[in-house]
């Protein structure tokens, strides 16, 4: 493929002129998005500030992070998206859309939103209704632009983004070869995720770091909106190497393929989707405990964090089985659950010192 | 007030427990039972001859035995959460008890556990169940609500495919018929495509009576029924759906309301205000739907249980696996997704002629909110209660019987 800086549409003066469609979850293939000649932008959240009543009681009882999300959008922080795409990849962010369908219809948000339901796992019935999915996801993304989807174009963006992909897996590397820090991989993906491919390249490629010679700490649980809790985690000496959370390594950055048609290319990519890593709120508990293994032996992971938020409670069912598997690697292992945005900080702190007892001579 | 309890409430409490009792017993001598979700797909486990119990059922005798505490400790010495989707977890838990403390004798072990993806959780707890030494899992997908054509309850008796729309549909229904290949497997049992059509229909024909209750129900002044009466008299023939015993009593049921409303029995003598129930049922004090009779001449006549069996469960047509698909796939959608929760709310209370709504909100829902701003906007004045329906330290803490006093003296003004 070819490089994303010689690619016609999709330099960063075009992509500052070009339609934002915003999305909240893990699930979107930017391929689509980009095709349809927008620029997605994942909305993440963030592990602190208030989330306000009227956001609670919209939501429920649910992950404040989507809290906040919600927050930001009715305060008009994201009025300048064309559309939102919201995916059904959590129970929290399914609600958010729930909510935002009624709220958009009544034109208290000023753009159009969209479910992304996809299911993952094997068989083609769930392909089917994934490509359908994305069908209607075309579709959404030519109204809201008024560019039509072809071929021609989904290549094009498949291009694109398989250099963002390219530029992923040599931060990956670096990672593990302690030239990123966490910190610095987490704004990396978050480029990933927010920005036109060839701004995405640069940024990713500009994260390298010399590390400390701490601990390599691998990272579950809840994901990590921003770099918040990380930063506490490395001001230890610690490098986060890798992590199975979908704002990190565990997130869906870059899927790109191609095809003779723009139905055998939604058909790749819903293909790729199946394949995926599991996440906390989709995936079973076992393939989440089998990737996890396999990544903390991949990344040569010296100890693993868990942090969950409070109301984030589907990894809070995976720690009995992942402390299970890590006893069998010898792997030290922390975690903390129920963890409020008031908490987040000091319980970073001290699950560090948690992992310092039980390693011993740690930091 | 004893006067005033449903002759079929009492029956079918009576009749379930003598049902779990030999169901419990044929899974000890040998016969594979299946623990499964609400929102599974019971009826292809009944036209197989694999008897299920109810997750969220058991969970509530285990609760009205005051184990559930017991269960949750012992999902938290397993390592497990002691604090997430509680309700659903509890029999996981209460599974691991010493014998002489398990409710009934205890649940035996199921062959197979079933559940929808619904939520975060759900699936990692039956996933935990399939763990156990004889217990395999199977987890079908969830898809979410959308499309949401207005007024699902008249579409959704023929007109599924546009309720619910084909792809949802294509899944699910795909994803059945690999749980029958599955059962299959494991039981040498084959699904007989007739007797599946005949659960169907009788599913439908249950449904049918429960319409007319509620029908009866909405027109009849005074009102003839407690709600705390009508839930047992309709919740234990649920679980049983697809049978004619439950066609019997759904009927039966029926018959005597309609006898009372003949006779003119009030369960309020002086009925001067008619209330709405909107959310789940105050489990941890009953006897709460009717402290208000005497004073304010307040009667509740409506709570989901029966509507939501005479507008929910229909589903005809020709296949009887799509149109259980159908049955299943958006079931929880219709009571607590909105638009489409706002709207049956109003237009049930409409059709009540209700003077008031006290709505519990459930903070497991989405956009509860707006069910009462719909409710309002036709000019039915709604009290908010925020409290946990099964916990009576949480509906303690909120006040309700005060709360619901103030409501009355304050917003719903008496008839003449």
């Amino acid at each position: 493929m070819q490089s994303a800086h010689s690619l016609p549409g999709f330099g960063d003066a075009r992509a500052r002129d070009r339609p934002r469609i915003g999305v909240v979850g893990a699930d979107l293939p930017r391929q689509i998005v980009l095709a349809a000649d927008a620029v997605p932008v994942r909305l993440f959240g963030s592990w602190s500030g208030a989330v306000s009543l009227r956001a609670s009681e919209l939501l429920g009882a649910v992950d404040a992070v989507a809290g906040r999300i919600l927050d930001a959008i009715l305060a008009g922080d994201h009025d300048d998206l064309a559309g939102l795409v919201i995916c059904n990849d959590s129970q929290a962010n399914l609600r958010m859309f729930y909510v935002l369908r009624v709220l958009a219809e009544r034109g208290e948000v000023p753009f159009p939103v969209q479910l992304l339901d996809a299911p993952r796992g094997p068989g083609s019935a769930k392909k089917a209704f994934v490509v359908a999915q994305y069908v209607r996801l075309v579709e959404f993304c030519t109204a809201v632009t008024g560019a039509e989807v072809g071929v021609d174009d989904l290549r094009r963006a498949g291009d694109a983004e398989q250099s963002v992909a390219v530029a992923l897996e040599r931060l990956r590397e670096r990672r593990v070869q302690s030239r990123c820090t966490g910190v610095s991989a987490l704004n990396a993906y978050r480029a990933a995720a927010c920005s036109a491919p060839e701004v995405a390249v640069a940024a990713i490629d500009d994260a390298q770091v010399s590390t400390a010679e701490g601990d390599r700490i691998f990272v579950t649980g809840s994901a990590h909106p921003d770099s918040g809790v990380y930063q506490v985690l490395e001001s230890t000496g610690a490098t986060i190497v890798a992590e199975d959370h979908d704002a990190g390594d565990g997130g869906w950055f870059a899927a790109c393929t191609t095809g003779d048609s723009a139905a055998d290319i939604l058909a790749g990519l819903a293909s790729l989707h199946a394949d995926r890593p599991p996440s906390a709120a989709r995936g079973t508990t076992a393939e989440r405990v089998t990737a996890l293994r396999r990544n903390v032996i991949e990344t040569r992971g010296a100890a693993v964090i868990a942090l969950v938020r409070d109301l984030d409670d589907a990894p809070a069912w995976e720690l009995a089985a992942v402390r299970e598997a890590l006893e069998t690697l010898r792997v030290p292992f922390v975690s903390r659950t129920r963890i409020t945005a008031e908490e987040a900080i000091s319980t970073s702190s001290d699950v560090v010192t948690a992992l310092a007892v039980r390693e011993g001579a740690y930091g | 007030m004893s006067e005033n309890r449903l002759d079929t409430a009492a029956m079918a409490t009576r009749y379930q427990k003598a049902w779990f009792a030999e169901t419990a017993q044929r899974a000890r001598d040998g016969q594979p039972i299946a623990l499964v979700n609400a929102d599974a797909p019971h009826e292809v486990l009944r036209a197989m001859g694999i008897p299920y119990v109810v997750n969220q059922w058991w969970a509530s005798i285990i609760s009205a035995k005051r184990l559930g505490p017991a269960s949750l400790e012992r999902l938290a010495a397993l390592g497990l959460p002691d604090f997430s989707q509680q309700y659903d977890a509890i029999p996981l838990g209460a599974h691991d008890l010493p014998v002489e403390q398990r409710a009934w004798g205890g649940l035996p072990e199921p062959a197979f556990a079933i559940a929808e993806r619904s939520g975060d959780v759900t699936q990692k707890i039956f996933e935990l169940w399939g763990e156990r030494e004889g217990t395999e899992t199977f987890l079908l997908s969830r898809t979410g609500a959308d499309p949401v054509p207005s007024a699902w309850w008249e579409k959704v008796p023929h007109d599924w495919e546009d309720a619910f729309g084909a792809d949802r549909l294509d899944l699910l229904q795909a994803e059945i018929e690999e749980l029958v290949t599955w059962l299959s497997e494991r039981t040498g049992r084959t699904l007989d495509r007739d007797r599946l059509a005949q659960i169907m229909d009788l599913g439908n024909q249950q449904a049918e009576w429960n319409r007319r209750t509620r029908d009866l129900i909405a027109t009849a002044r005074p009102t003839p029924v407690l709600v705390n009466d009508t839930m047992p008299a309709v919740m234990v023939p649920q679980w049983h759906r697809g049978t004619q015993w439950a066609v019997d009593t759904a009927r039966a049921l029926h018959d005597e309301v309609a006898r009372r409303v003949d006779e003119g029995v009030a369960v309020c003598a002086d009925e001067r205000r008619r209330l709405m129930w909107v959310g789940r049922g105050l489990w941890s004090d009953l006897d709460m739907y009717r402290r208000f009779h005497e004073e304010f001449g307040a009667v509740f006549v409506w709570s989901m249980y029966l509507a939501i069996a005479a507008d929910g469960y229909p589903r005809y047509g020709a296949d009887p696996v799509r149109a259980l698909a159908a049955r299943f796939v958006g079931f929880t959608d219709q009571l607590y997704v909105p638009p489409w929760s706002a709207q049956w709310y109003v237009k049930e209370a409409l059709a009540h002629g209700v003077d008031g709504v006290v709505h519990l909100v459930a903070d497991d829902t989405p956009g509860a909110g707006f069910i009462s701003e719909a409710l309002e906007a036709e000019g039915i004045p709604v009290l908010e209660i925020r409290a946990n329906n099964a916990d009576s330290r949480s509906s303690g803490s909120a006040r309700i019987p005060e709360r619901i006093e103030e409501f009355l003296r304050e917003r719903v003004p008496a008839r003449a």
